[in-house]
């Protein structure tokens, strides 16, 4: 930036557009938007720049990528396939791995960006869970995120899918499994996918031109409402001075967090790329092309499909019936498809669940400390111990191999551990929760322990305990005392409101109780007032307290 | 210029130019890496000497008969082998598997305490019980170890001996077929790359990567404890020999998408390092590039 005006001419153009646009003032505006400065508030951005680095690697790969499921020979410099029948997409994904310069490369990026993109988008969306950014006004930017996140599977494993390798017609294969357990028009739906039987010539197509252009389209479409819808409500802030619900603290947009984005995207771009460069990923060559005779052990999905894969692997077939001569496959049907469908409907719909459940009807811009929403940050680790779980027995047997446990013994102990788990985790998180509510309230009231110990005239010994730094005070007091949903209200002449005595009603009431009963209250706690608090000797504490011993 | 100047001074500015020649540095080695030649193969033949049924039939008294019977007839410890043929035995004892150790549990592959001469004479020895497969000796073997020959001379011979005879036997087979074959037959057990699997009941298939050419053979031939048997009417001797071939020639062959292939497990592992290393190393950065703005403001 100088401080010589620009030359003449390009003042004029810079004019010309600005009285047409009113750019400056916008754009000022916008330079000058204020970033909250937390690392946390980067887990979104890693997903934006993997998403950047799969569309362009996506396009280079577009260019020589056949997607025809057309039988050919191949004759190419992969000599160990020479001579072998295969799909003119098999053939080309080989074309692009040892013909094209840089190919191999590209594709791994383009793999290994894929894991990324879905492993920044989940822990992005599980800090936003357990800080309640999600509340009031942001929660259609939540629902986005989990539309997103949702297609992103999608086209993953559609992506997945294209090279007509082995894995990939493994998983088309289980695809089509899922489809056809549908009661009813699981067989239409399928024959309709695939253009008659599996795995007939149609698929490979179909699922190219969902993959490169409606899921990616929609997917840009989202991503920009998103960003917009960020930048039209800002950032939450983590409690602090000088943060309220009205005023954001943080650095400007321009330059200060520019060169801190830009300089992420490399980092972002070069940890996808090292990886791409030493760690080989969906090695097809060796895979060989996809045969409807082939079966294998050892292969999974990519990592983000593994929770389904193991709720396949793990729901037992007792429930499978027949109506008519008509099998209902139970087993394939509730965790194909229920888990997934389960999980979106969670996703997509908590804010309003939690709304509902609440009352809470407020704007929300500072975010919660996880701890002082209990049983919401406690349902979270319990929702993320199942999904956990079924995703680690996706790969049961590599876990039976490499820790030599017994195969049938492992799927007993993801059966048992699905169930008991999130129990299990829920009253633990909630008690530890409730515990360090109560340390912050004694900080606030006390003083922090310094470790030193003293002793009195009398002989006694006591530790000293500090006043903590108005930040500290600050942070404590951001705690903000939770509505209890008194479940026997009545009204002023005693009755019941009506709602009470609906089922719905009472329901709610039952849930609103048991989403806010366990709380530690701080409600009149002043800070340092505590009659433990004494003061060494060099303290200064901004609301320094008169000293007090026992 | 005074642009860059300006933001030359930049704290982050340093990282940044860090960060970009790491990803020029990625991705110049893609472009500089040798594309690895095909690995050699390690083993190698030796061909049966004449059978010594008397050395035979001591080592069988001294090593087998105490679960086996004296006559092969089977106990509560071993089963019977009056059927089993030099192949089974050939099989078993060449790759450790017995002796048996543990007679209820599935044995590990072990070095054998035997020389492939005694092991021979052993069969041999078996092999009088009754009717069984006949060790497939036009298959190679193990290669010859440099301790079981005199001079240095002898050795080499033999070696290139056997190496012709390896690269004949698996060059000679089709890959289509044999890739076919091993994935309809054998992958989902030992997994599409031979590295093995879980299977129930406590027990496994073990990797296939030591195997010699004739011991996949002869596990075709005997089906050793939980593996069905593939007999030459199964699957007849051309097509273990594409079979063979395409295992062997797999397993050489070498991994073009990077250094660290991670032992060809695939995707659990390429997940599990997407998270520690990739997101990890992400992660930590955003958390140290707010730390130094921080410490910046
Ligand atoms: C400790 C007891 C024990 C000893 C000693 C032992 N075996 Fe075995 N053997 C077994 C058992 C148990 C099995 C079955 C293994 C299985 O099914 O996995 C077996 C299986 C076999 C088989 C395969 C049989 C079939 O039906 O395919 C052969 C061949 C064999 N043993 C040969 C030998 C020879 C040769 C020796 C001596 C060098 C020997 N065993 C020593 C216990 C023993
Ligand atoms: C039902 C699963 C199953 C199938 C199918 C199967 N195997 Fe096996 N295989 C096993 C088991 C189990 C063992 C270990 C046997 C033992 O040690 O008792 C084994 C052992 C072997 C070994 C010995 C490996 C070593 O180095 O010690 C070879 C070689 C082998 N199998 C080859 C094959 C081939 C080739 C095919 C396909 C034609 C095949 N197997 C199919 C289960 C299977
Ligand atoms: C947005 C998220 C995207 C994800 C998660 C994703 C994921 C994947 C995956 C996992 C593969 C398999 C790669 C492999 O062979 O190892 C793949 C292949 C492919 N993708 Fe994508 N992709 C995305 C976007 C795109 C876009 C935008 C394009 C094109 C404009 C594209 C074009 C392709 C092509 C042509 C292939 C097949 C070539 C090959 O497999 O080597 N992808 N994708």
């Amino acid at each position: 930036m100088s401080d010589t005006p620009a030359p003449k001419s390009l003042r004029a153009v810079g004019n010309f557009i600005d009285d047409r646009f009113h750019l400056a003032k916008t754009g000022e505006k916008n330079l000058r938007k204020v970033f909250p400065n937390h690392w946390s508030f980067m887990l979104g951005e890693i997903a934006l720049y993997s998403f950047i680095i799969l569309l362009l690697t996506g396009v280079f790969l577009t260019l020589w990528f056949k997607p025809s499921m057309t039988e050919i020979v191949y004759d190419g410099s992969y000599e160990r396939l020479n001579g072998v029948l295969m799909s003119e997409a098999y053939a080309s994904t080989l074309h692009i791995t040892f013909d094209v310069r840089g190919g191999l490369l590209m594709r791994q990026i383009h793999h290994w960006a894929a894991l990324i993109f879905v492993a920044s988008m989940t822990i992005h969306m599980l800090r936003v869970f357990f800080t309640g950014a999600f509340r009031k006004p942001r929660e259609i930017n939540w629902t986005i995120g989990a539309i997103i996140l949702l297609l992103s599977f999608v086209e993953g494993l559609f992506g997945y899918s294209l090279p007509d390798d082995l894995p990939s017609g493994m998983g088309v294969r289980i695809l089509q499994g899922v489809i056809l357990s549908i009661p009813v028009i699981g067989t239409y739906v399928m024959m309709f996918l695939f253009g008659g039987e599996f795995p007939g010539e149609d698929i490979i197509p179909r699922l190219y031109m969902l993959h490169i252009l409606l899921i990616p389209g929609i997917l840009l479409a989202l991503i920009v409402a998103h960003f917009m819808i960020l930048w039209h409500q800002k950032h939450t802030q983590y409690p602090g001075t000088g943060r309220t619900e009205k005023k954001v603290v943080g650095t400007p947009m321009y330059p200060a967090f520019a060169v801190k984005a830009g300089g992420f995207f490399f980092f972002t771009f070069a940890v996808i790329v090292g990886l791409s460069a030493f760690v080989q990923i969906n090695p097809i060559h060796l895979f060989g092309p996809f045969t409807p005779t082939s079966i294998t052990s050892g292969l999974q999905p990519d990592w983000y499909m593994g929770f389904m894969e193991g709720a396949l692997r793990i729901f037992p077939n007792w429930f499978d019936f027949n109506i008519a001569g008509y099998a209902v496959p139970v087993a394939v049907l509730v965790p194909g498809l229920g888990s997934l469908g389960l999980l979106a409907v969670a996703l997509i719909a908590w804010p309003w669940i939690e709304q509902w459940i609440t009352r809470d009807r407020e704007h929300h811009n500072v975010a919660d400390r996880p701890r002082n929403a209990p049983t919401r940050t406690a349902l979270g680790v319990a929702a993320s111990v199942v999904y956990g779980l079924l995703w680690l027995a996706g790969s049961n047997d590599i876990i039976s191999e490499t820790f030599s446990i017994n195969l049938y013994l492992t799927t007993w102990i993801f059966r048992v551990g699905v169930i008991v788990g999130p129990v299990v985790a829920f009253i633990v998180t909630k008690r530890i929760c409730l515990g360090l509510q109560r340390r912050d309230r004694e900080t606030l009231e006390h003083g922090y322990e310094s470790g030193t110990i003293e002793q009195l005239p009398s002989g006694e010994f006591i530790e000293v305990h500090k006043t903590s730094s108005p930040e500290t005070v600050h942070v404590l007091r951001s705690k903000r005392p939770v509505p209890r949903i008194d479940v026997e209200a009545t009204d002023e002449e005693g009755v019941e409101s009506p709602e009470a005595r609906s089922v719905m009603g009472r329901l709610r009431n039952r849930l609103a109780h048991w989403y806010t009963k366990d709380n530690i209250s701080f409600e009149g706690v002043e800070p340092h007032s505590g009659h433990h608090l004494h003061h060494g000797h060099a303290t200064a504490g901004a609301e320094q307290e008169p000293a007090n011993t026992h | 210029m005074k642009w860059i100047t300006a933001r030359r001074r930049h704290p982050l500015a340093g990282y940044v130019v860090v960060i970009l020649a790491l990803a020029f540095v990625g991705v110049g080695y893609a472009f500089v890496a040798p594309s690895a030649d095909r690995a050699q193969a390690q083993t190698v033949a030796a061909d049966a000497p004449d059978v010594d049924l008397r050395e035979g039939r001591q080592i069988f008294t001294e090593s087998c008969a105490s679960c086996h019977g004296p006559q092969g007839a089977g106990t509560e410890t071993g089963p019977d082998l009056t059927n089993v043929g030099a192949a089974s035995v050939d099989f078993q004892v060449s790759t450790g598997r017995m002796p048996s150790m543990n007679p209820d549990a599935q044995m590990p592959r072990r070095p054998t305490p035997f020389t492939q001469e005694e092991i021979d004479n052993l069969a041999a020895y078996v092999a009088t019980f009754g009717e069984g497969p006949a060790v497939p000796t036009n298959v190679p073997a193990t290669a010859p170890q440099r301790s079981d020959f005199e001079s240095e001379e002898e050795y080499e011979a033999a070696r290139e001996t056997y190496d012709a005879a390896y690269e004949e036997y698996i060059a000679g087979g089709d890959t289509e077929a044999g890739m076919k074959l091993y994935l309809a037959n054998c992958a989902h057990c030992h997994s599409w790359s031979g590295a093995g699997g879980a299977l129930t009941d406590g027990r496994w298939a073990p990797e296939l990567h030591e195997a010699s050419p004739r011991q996949l053979y002869e596990a075709m031939l005997t089906g050793p404890g939980a593996m069905p048997l593939f007999n030459d009417t199964t699957l007849t001797p051309d097509e273990k020999q594409d079979l063979i071939g395409y295992v062997k020639d797999l397993q050489a062959e070498p991994n073009a998408g990077g250094v660290f292939a991670l032992d060809r497990i695939g995707q659990v592992a390429e997940g599990f390092v997407g998270w520690t290393v990739g997101i990890t190393l992400i992660v930590a950065c955003a958390i140290w590039i707010t730390a130094k703005q921080r410490a910046h403001d």
